[in-house]
């Protein structure tokens, strides 16, 4: 159980991240879509500041020199199905419980870089970007396996810590929104327990625009069924809240209650064009990958 | 109460902390992180109501605790019916424990246990209440009273020697044990001093003294009906016994019986009355001697023990030498001599030997209990030593010095009897014998005032160690002079049993002193019965003394040799180089028929040692203590695995 209240990620048995994310990734394919084109045709979608990695092709040299700037031109087709991968990296993530493996933040990140493995291998563009105070640092639109090697590197040193403010959370979807290119796949990997108010119509805007929307909802198996026995107090993470109960009294009530939750983003998300996936930390990470892989494909990705 | 002990006693107000603790604690359980608390729905009554019924019991521990803690501080507080020395304002105590163990302490009252051992226990229990540092001797009060522990501060040797103490037929000696243990109190330092008797007072009342003595147990002076067979013995064909009673009650009804192993000879039954009785029963159908013979006393009372008693076989037979020249000893009328004559109507069963010569071996003489030498010409080396030898082991001799004493041969002298010049003064100027000087032998004394003989042995009593004269003429001259020699008795008389001298032998006065020597003898040589506490000296003999318990330790005493003292009634046969003998140990009839008498409450210091001490119970406490922290982290150890279960 990780009853540490400091932001140490629990990685538990999900470690090593890159083998872990290989592994859930084995077998698995992104589907029959038309992958990134660059060249004739291709439309441009702008520029953004240089990331080590990124093709050297597409650096623009003139700016370079007369600026001094070394940014990269960004192009975009309507085929394009790059993945960015959305991290809540708040203090609840860090949770494991008794029974789990690891913690939440690491089972979303072994089912996140499987996702962005998956992609890399199929010629798409993946980005990472973090909610709440913790994770690391974003990064931009990359391919190859080199963007994999920088997803993988954030990703293990991520931490949770914090909770998400809902400033914050505003600007990253605001953001979000405008970088997304039409087309591109958002997957959310979060507890959607902590989440500030409004965090549901924020997360589903982003489904506008041909993009699709995943929100995996990551869970410790103690969440989903609340196994204590006997009088507990129990303190949440990211606020002041302490309640005494009697878990086995309580417990029925509790169940219903994370069932109204989860339903609620559920049929937010759903009636928006996004999809709603819960998982517990218990399941094979592949399996939920592929759950995610099929919820894409059943919306006609 | 004390300060300290009401300071102590407050530390108990700090039972309350663990029921604030417990208040504090009340309704919390162990904190889990729980990312979505917010929609577990609190219960507290439920658990609080749980994590009550948990921690009352700790709750309850921890106050017993503290309790406990506070009583351990302040102890010694527990009042208790035991007993337990008063300490008045502290300091350590100087206990001399006066211990009653006579044979009136076997006294057993109906349903309870005997004085003997209510005594003991009241003295285990006393001396839990001593502490280091105070120092206890223990005096016994049975005949003749003696020191158990001489004053000592080591409380566990204390505590052995009174668990080795067992009761005994002796009598009972209160005044001297209390001025022993009075004495013991010289040489100790402390300043409280405590004289501790547990006794039933059934002796003669002891003088008063300092300090008072503290009766802790006056029940023991309860009076329990007694009686007892205090000596037996067989005389020819019957046998005497002596017996007393407390009280006519306790001789009511009660039968004498004389058996031999399980075959009854004689009935008797007792006067009842108080006191000391005395009856014989005919011996008619006994095996002759040495067959053992018992008296018993059919009845209960509150000695079993002295219902029944051994009879000591006949004393009386006893040999008796003696060496007297029949032409000169002899009467006028003709017959043995003079000495002969009057030892055989004294005494029926005594063996007389004529002697011609004294024995040159000691062993000759080992069969004897008195040899008379009468007008002896001295004594060559050898029969001075047998003779010697003999007196040294407990015989009696006797020399009536005549004529022959001045005209002894070369060599011969009339040691052990004289030493130095012995003088034959003739005509003599003897007047008649001092008769105050003989008082000791009775009326017969009288008739010594005006013998007048013709002559008379002048001795130089100055030369001779450790001589009494214990008769003297008229003009201060010794006509008597003993000598204690070894275990042995020897008497020297100036005047011949020859007519031919005087009339000496003719005169009562002679009868009497003859009669004397028979009983000294027979006590000293013959001492086939004593009373239980008397000891046996053997000199530098070393027999083997086995009684109705066993055999006998000897003791090596510096001024009697090796002693043997028999504390319970019953046979004891003596087994050495000289062959075997029977003796037999009696109780002192005194020890049943005196009444218990307590003094009287002024004589004693019961106020000042009250019963229901302060009683130092720390160790218990202590013990208590930690039986309560044990349960306690067992309690915890518990709880911390059901919680661990539970998560």
């Amino acid at each position: 159980m990780n009853n540490r209240f400091d932001s140490a990620l629990d990685w538990g048995a999900l470690a090593p991240l890159r083998l872990r994310a290989r592994g859930a990734a084995e077998g698995l394919w992104a589907g029959p879509h038309r992958s990134l084109r660059r060249g004739a045709g291709v439309e441009f979608a702008g520029y953004r500041e240089y990331s080590p990695g990124d093709d050297l092709r597409f650096l623009d040299r003139h700016a370079l020199m007369r600026h001094g700037v070394r940014v990269v031109r960004e192009f975009e087709t309507d085929t394009d199905r790059s993945v960015r991968l959305v991290f809540d990296a708040s203090a609840s993530m860090g949770f494991s419980g008794t029974r789990a493996p690891g913690a939440k933040l690491a089972f979303a990140a072994v089912v996140g870089a499987a996702l962005g493995w998956v992609a890399l291998r199929g010629g798409d563009r993946v980005s990472l970007d973090w909610l709440g105070e913790g994770g690391g640092a974003a990064l931009p639109w990359g391919s190859g396996m080199p963007a994999f090697e920088r997803l993988v590197h954030v990703l293990e040193t991520a931490e949770a810590r914090g909770s998400v403010a809902p400033e914050r959370l505003k600007s990253l979807v605001t953001r979000l929104g405008r970088s997304s290119p039409a087309g591109s796949i958002t997957v959310f990997f979060s507890d959607f327990l902590d989440l500030p108010p409004g965090a549901l119509d924020e997360i589903a805007a982003l489904a506008a625009y041909r993009r699709s929307v995943v929100a995996v909802q990551v869970l410790a198996p103690d969440e989903l069924d609340l196994p204590f026995s006997g009088p507990v107090r129990l303190r949440a993470l990211e606020s002041d809240l302490v309640v005494d109960t009697d878990a086995p009294r309580s417990r029925a009530d509790y169940q219903a209650a994370l069932a109204r939750l989860s339903a609620t983003w559920r049929d937010g998300l759903v009636a928006r064009g996004a999809r709603f996936l819960r998982s517990s930390t218990l399941e094979e990470p592949g399996a939920v990958v592929r759950r995610v892989l099929e919820s894409l494909a059943g919306a006609g990705a | 109460m004390s300060f300290l002990v009401g300071a102590a006693l407050a530390v108990a107000l700090l039972v309350v902390l663990p029921l604030v603790a417990h208040f504090l604690r009340r309704g919390r359980a162990a904190e889990l992180p729980f990312p979505p608390a917010a929609l577990v729905k609190a219960t507290q009554t439920s658990a609080r109501r749980e994590r009550k019924l948990e921690d009352r019991a700790l709750f309850s521990l921890r106050a017993l605790a503290v309790a406990t803690l506070a009583v351990l501080g302040a102890t010694p507080l527990v009042r208790c019916s035991r007993l337990s020395l008063a300490r008045g304002a502290g300091g350590s105590l100087a206990v001399a424990l006066v211990f009653d163990d006579s044979l009136s302490m076997r006294a057993t009252p109906h349903g309870k246990s005997s004085r003997f051992e209510r005594a003991r226990d009241a003295a285990l229990h006393l001396l839990d209440s001593t502490r280091a540092g105070d120092s206890i001797s223990i005096v016994l009060a049975g005949t003749p009273a003696r020191v158990a522990l001489a004053a000592t501060t080591d409380l566990s040797l204390a505590r052995r020697t009174l668990k080795a103490l067992t009761p005994s037929d002796r009598a009972t000696d209160l005044s001297s044990a209390l001025a022993l243990a009075r004495s013991s109190f010289a040489s100790g330092a402390e300043r409280q001093r405590r004289l501790v008797v547990l006794s039933d007072y059934a002796a003669a009342a002891p003088p008063p003294g300092d300090p008072p003595p503290w009766l802790p147990l006056p029940d023991l002076a309860e009076k329990l009906p007694d009686c007892g067979i205090a000596a037996a013995d067989r005389r020819g064909t019957r046998v005497s016994a002596t017996l007393a009673c407390t009280g006519a009650d306790a001789a009511r009804g009660r039968t004498l019986a004389l058996v031999s192993g399980k075959k009854p000879l004689a009935k008797l039954a007792l006067e009842p009355r108080a006191g000391v009785q005395s009856v014989t029963l005919p011996a008619t159908g006994a095996p002759p001697p040495p067959a053992p013979l018992e008296l018993r006393l059919d009845g209960e009372d509150a000695i079993e023990e002295d219902d029944s008693a051994a009879v000591a076989p006949d004393t009386r037979g006893m040999r008796v030498s003696v060496l007297a020249d029949e032409t000169e000893s002899g009467a006028a009328t003709g017959g043995a001599p003079l000495v002969e004559q009057v030892i055989s109507a004294l005494e029926r069963d005594v063996t007389l030997r004529p002697l011609t010569v004294v024995p040159d071996q000691a062993s000759d003489l080992a069969a004897d209990a008195l040899v008379v030498l009468d007008d002896p010409a001295g004594l060559g080396p050898e029969a001075r030593g047998a003779l010697t030898t003999f007196v040294e082991h407990g015989g009696m001799t006797a020399a009536l010095l005549g004529p022959r004493a001045q005209a002894r041969r070369i060599g011969a002298t009339l040691e052990p009897f004289a030493f130095g010049a012995v003088r034959w003064e003739q005509p003599s100027k003897a007047r008649g014998a001092d008769v105050a000087s003989l008082g000791w032998l009775g009326a017969e004394a009288k008739s010594l005032a005006d013998v007048r003989p013709s002559g008379r042995a002048l001795l130089d009593v100055g030369h001779t160690t450790g001589a009494r004269v214990t008769a003297t003429w008229t003009d201060g001259a010794p006509l008597l002079v003993e000598r204690e020699l070894g275990r042995g008795l020897v008497t020297t008389v100036t005047l011949p049993s020859s007519v031919s001298v005087s009339d000496f032998a003719l005169r009562p006065a002679f009868v009497a002193l003859l009669d004397h020597w028979l009983d000294a003898a027979r006590r000293r040589r013959g001492l086939t019965t004593s009373v239980a506490g008397t000891s046996w000296s053997f000199g530098a003999d070393r027999p083997v003394v086995t009684g109705p318990e066993g055999p006998l330790r000897l003791v090596e005493t510096p001024d009697r040799g090796r002693i043997a003292t028999p504390v319970v009634r019953g046979s004891y046969r003596l087994t050495s180089e000289r062959g075997e003998e029977i003796r037999t140990v009696g109780i002192e009839p005194e020890e049943i028929t005196l009444e218990p008498t307590p003094p009287p409450p002024g004589a004693t210091v019961a106020a000042s040692a009250p019963s229901g001490q302060l009683l130092d119970a720390s160790a218990e406490v202590a013990y208590a203590l930690l039986a309560l922290l044990g349960l306690e982290v067992l309690l915890r150890f518990r709880r911390v695995g059901t919680h661990r279960r539970a998560r």
